[in-house]
């Protein structure tokens, strides 16, 4: 019996995780399953005053998946992707060397400053950038630069989440850079390393767990573009209501009273996302180790 | 990249359906606790509480005056979060889950689909003399299958605004042709770059489905319980053609109406014309209040010549939901509001209602022009002759927030690559029947 009493406690720690994870992921993921293999079926008069829920079957992921929009959906969240994570974490590194470069002043008010726009909430970011876009309002050039065509909406989105999220990994590369150990940078000075030696050949490796970490955590934030695309949506009629996939998922759901159908491509979404992470976090351990290699 | 970082993979999913969950929990919880107190027989000692939602500026001071005199009856007002089919599709939602507020303003196209899906209630039973206030047309909009589902508040014919100053400077008068508004159009633009006489509304599917209205349009009819959709019909499509022209041709603009850049344009009169409804005076003053004066309202351009016929662009009844635990007192409180002398003078005053009720028009409150339109002394004049003429489609769908849904992404899509009007039309159509087919609606062809 005393033997037993070590293996309680750790099953006891993870319980209030574990019950979270049941009660508020697990349980609606399970609900928004059954949903989507159930349809609705209304009889009773010209109105169809009636309704009956009944079985789906596959039904509803046919509808999905043979439905051109929601490969066109993916299609831009993928482009926004494209452009956007690559920036997010370039940009991220780059803000976080700078600010731990020896030579760097006044690091306090640039991490300050940097940080700040993630403060800002996602659908009042995209309204600002909103009036920073529209000709109307424009100071920076918006009735030269039309940022809401074919082509530019896609930078036009991008920017906006990009400019909201870097702010927060730079201070999580910051952080990294900050627990590495002094000496190993002091050497490499004493050997006669560059600031940009030191950056690109010291430092870099050594955070490279850091950087695959939000990496990660940006895609997954992409397959999530949700609040920028819903808030610059009625300033132009460059983006409709199933502009990337979780508006899809919203439209069908709310707007078109098809909740059924919402949680089809909803459920299939979760599937990808959760692919997407693995996927991330397989090429990222790849990529870790052979840093450290 | 919506969401922060940090936050656990599988949230997508599942936020969209912990709303769904909550909200048959709450449904299960409500019917339980539902049938304990239907105190419905007025003049009880108790006092009865109704809940209203209603986007209107000025409809505190109808509702005050109200509860004033109805100590017994005590009415609040919720501001809905939004108007539309924002307010709608939350009804829909919150009706599963029995958290609607007993009246709600809802415009008469969303109506067969709030009977559909059974969110309001027949009113018959506790109005019965209400019909006799009503033309038949005006009657049409709230009455399905034998049953009147609300009470009409206003109607709002569709009706031309035009910046006078701009007209005359440069020898124009309102057109009374849609040749003319086109003509009138390319006038403006080339006298000055900058300005557009209008707009092409992808936007607002009721603003286009009130011109295809006046061009002759039927989109949805119905034999027994059959539905036949025309949304791509002919006239239509003339309506779509007509537009597509003038985009393409540049002298007209392809800004949404109430967009940020559309209102900025109104306000510094680069936008000099607006096709739009009876409504307008009580907009634009926050949409343009430096042009104060400067406008002049006319009946719509015709298709040829004479001919009368407007569509309409909104338009509002009164209902009571079905969550409502006393839809008797509500229904008392909406035929005050809509249908009385007291009620409705104070809509006018207050709100700038053009109201439905046929003894309404004469009032006298309706002998001075709205305060934005004080240059027009026979604005109200105009109003009633042109309501006179009033179009409107047999029914609307009872999916037609599917079919509007579809309108918005299908020709601002057009608009944004330079595709056919057509097509876009044909889509809309599409999209409409599929959906009342999977739902398991009759659709005749």
């Amino acid at each position: 019996m005393a033997k037993r009493r070590p293996r309680l406690l750790p099953v006891l720690l993870v319980t209030p995780a574990l019950v979270l994870l049941v009660l508020f992921i697990a349980a609606p993921a399970g609900y928004a399953l059954y949903l989507s293999l159930m349809k609705v079926r209304v009889s009773g008069g010209l109105l169809g005053t009636t309704t009956t829920q009944v079985f789906a079957g596959a039904g509803n992921y046919v509808a999905t998946f043979t439905d051109p929009e929601f490969w066109h959906s993916l299609g831009r969240m993928l482009l926004v992707a494209v452009i956007g994570v690559p920036a997010t974490v370039i940009l991220a590194t780059l803000f976080a060397l700078c600010l731990d470069a020896n030579r760097a002043r006044l690091t306090t008010v640039t991490r300050l400053a940097i940080f700040l726009p993630y403060a800002v909430p996602g659908v009042i970011a995209s309204l600002l950038w909103g009036f920073l876009y529209l000709p109307a309002t424009s100071p920076i050039g918006g009735d030269a630069i039309n940022y809401f065509g074919g082509r530019t909406i896609f930078f036009t989105v991008a920017n906006v989440a990009v400019w909201g999220v870097v702010g927060f990994n730079t201070v999580v590369l910051y952080t990294a850079l900050r627990a590495l150990p002094r000496d190993t940078c002091e050497a490499a000075q004493i050997d006669g390393a560059s600031e940009a030696q030191i950056a690109l050949r010291i430092k870099l490796p050594l955070i490279a767990p850091a950087i695959a970490m939000i990496s990660l955590f940006s895609v997954i934030g992409a397959m999530q573009l949700f609040n920028e695309p819903t808030a610059l949506r009625p300033l132009a009629n460059a983006i409709t209501s199933t502009w990337v996939p979780l508006m899809r998922v919203y439209s069908d759901a709310f707007v078109n009273n098809d909740i059924y159908g919402g949680a089809a491509s909803a459920f299939t979404l979760l599937v990808m996302t959760v692919a997407a992470t693995v996927g991330v976090r397989v090429l990222a351990n790849r990529f870790v180790r052979r840093e450290r290699g | 990249m919506a969401r922060r970082p940090g936050r656990p993979a599988p949230r997508t999913a599942a936020a969209a359906a912990a709303t769904l969950t909550a909200a048959t929990l709450a449904l299960a919880g409500c019917s339980s606790s539902g049938s304990s107190s239907s105190a419905s027989s007025s003049g009880s000692h108790q006092v009865v509480h109704l809940t209203i939602t209603d986007w209107d500026n000025g409809m505190q001071t109808v509702v005050g005056t109200w509860n004033k005199a109805h100590p017994g009856i005590q009415v609040q007002l919720i501001k809905p979060s939004g108007t539309g089919y924002t307010l709608y599709n939350k009804l829909i939602t919150d009706n599963r889950a029995g958290t609607n507020p007993d009246i709600s303003e809802i415009e008469y196209q969303a109506l067969p689909e709030m009977v559909a899906n059974k969110v309001i209630v027949p009113l018959d039973r506790y109005l019965p003399g209400l019909a006799a206030k009503y033309s038949s047309a005006a009657l049409d909009q709230v009455r399905f299958q034998g049953a009147i589902y609300g009470v009409p508040q206003n109607i709002c014919p569709m009706v031309f605004f035009y910046r006078q100053d701009v007209f005359s400077k440069l020898g124009l008068k309102a057109p009374a042709t849609w040749d003319q508004y086109a003509a009138d159009a390319a006038a403006i633009h080339k006298a000055n770059p900058k300005q557009y006489l209008g707009n092409f509304d992808a936007a607002d599917p009721e603003w286009f489905a009130g011109l295809a209205q006046q061009a002759g349009a039927n989109w949805w009819t119905t034999s027994g319980d059959k539905w036949t959709v025309a949304i791509n019909d002919a006239a239509t499509q003339k309506v779509a053609a007509y537009w597509q022209g003038l985009v393409n041709k540049g002298v007209i603009s392809p800004e949404p109406s109430f967009s940020t850049q559309w209102n900025t344009d109104m306000n510094k009169g680069t936008m000099v014309g607006w096709v739009s409804a009876q409504w307008a005076p009580n907009q634009l003053p926050t949409i343009a209040p430096s042009t104060a004066g400067k406008w002049q309202a006319a009946a719509l351009p015709a298709w040829t010549a004479g001919d009368q016929a407007v569509g309409t662009w909104g338009g509002e009844a009164e209902v009571v939901t079905a969550n409502s635990k006393h839809p008797a007192e509500a229904a008392q409180f909406v035929q005050w509001m809509n249908s009385t002398t007291q009620g409705l003078n104070l809509l006018i005053k207050n709100v700038d209602a053009f109201p439905a009720a046929t003894f309404a028009q004469a009032l006298p409150a309706l002998s001075s022009p709205p305060a934005f339109m004080s240059d027009q002394p026979d604005y109200y004049a105009l109003m009633k002759t042109i309501a006179q003429n009033v179009r409107g489609f047999q029914i609307w769908g009872p999916n037609a927030s599917v079919t509007f849904s579809s309108y918005s992404d299908a020709f601002a899509s057009a608009l944004q690559n330079h595709t056919s009007f057509a097509q876009a039309l044909n889509k809309v159509q599409t999209t409409t029947v599929n959906d009342m087919q999977k739902s398991g609606f009759q659709v005749a062809g």
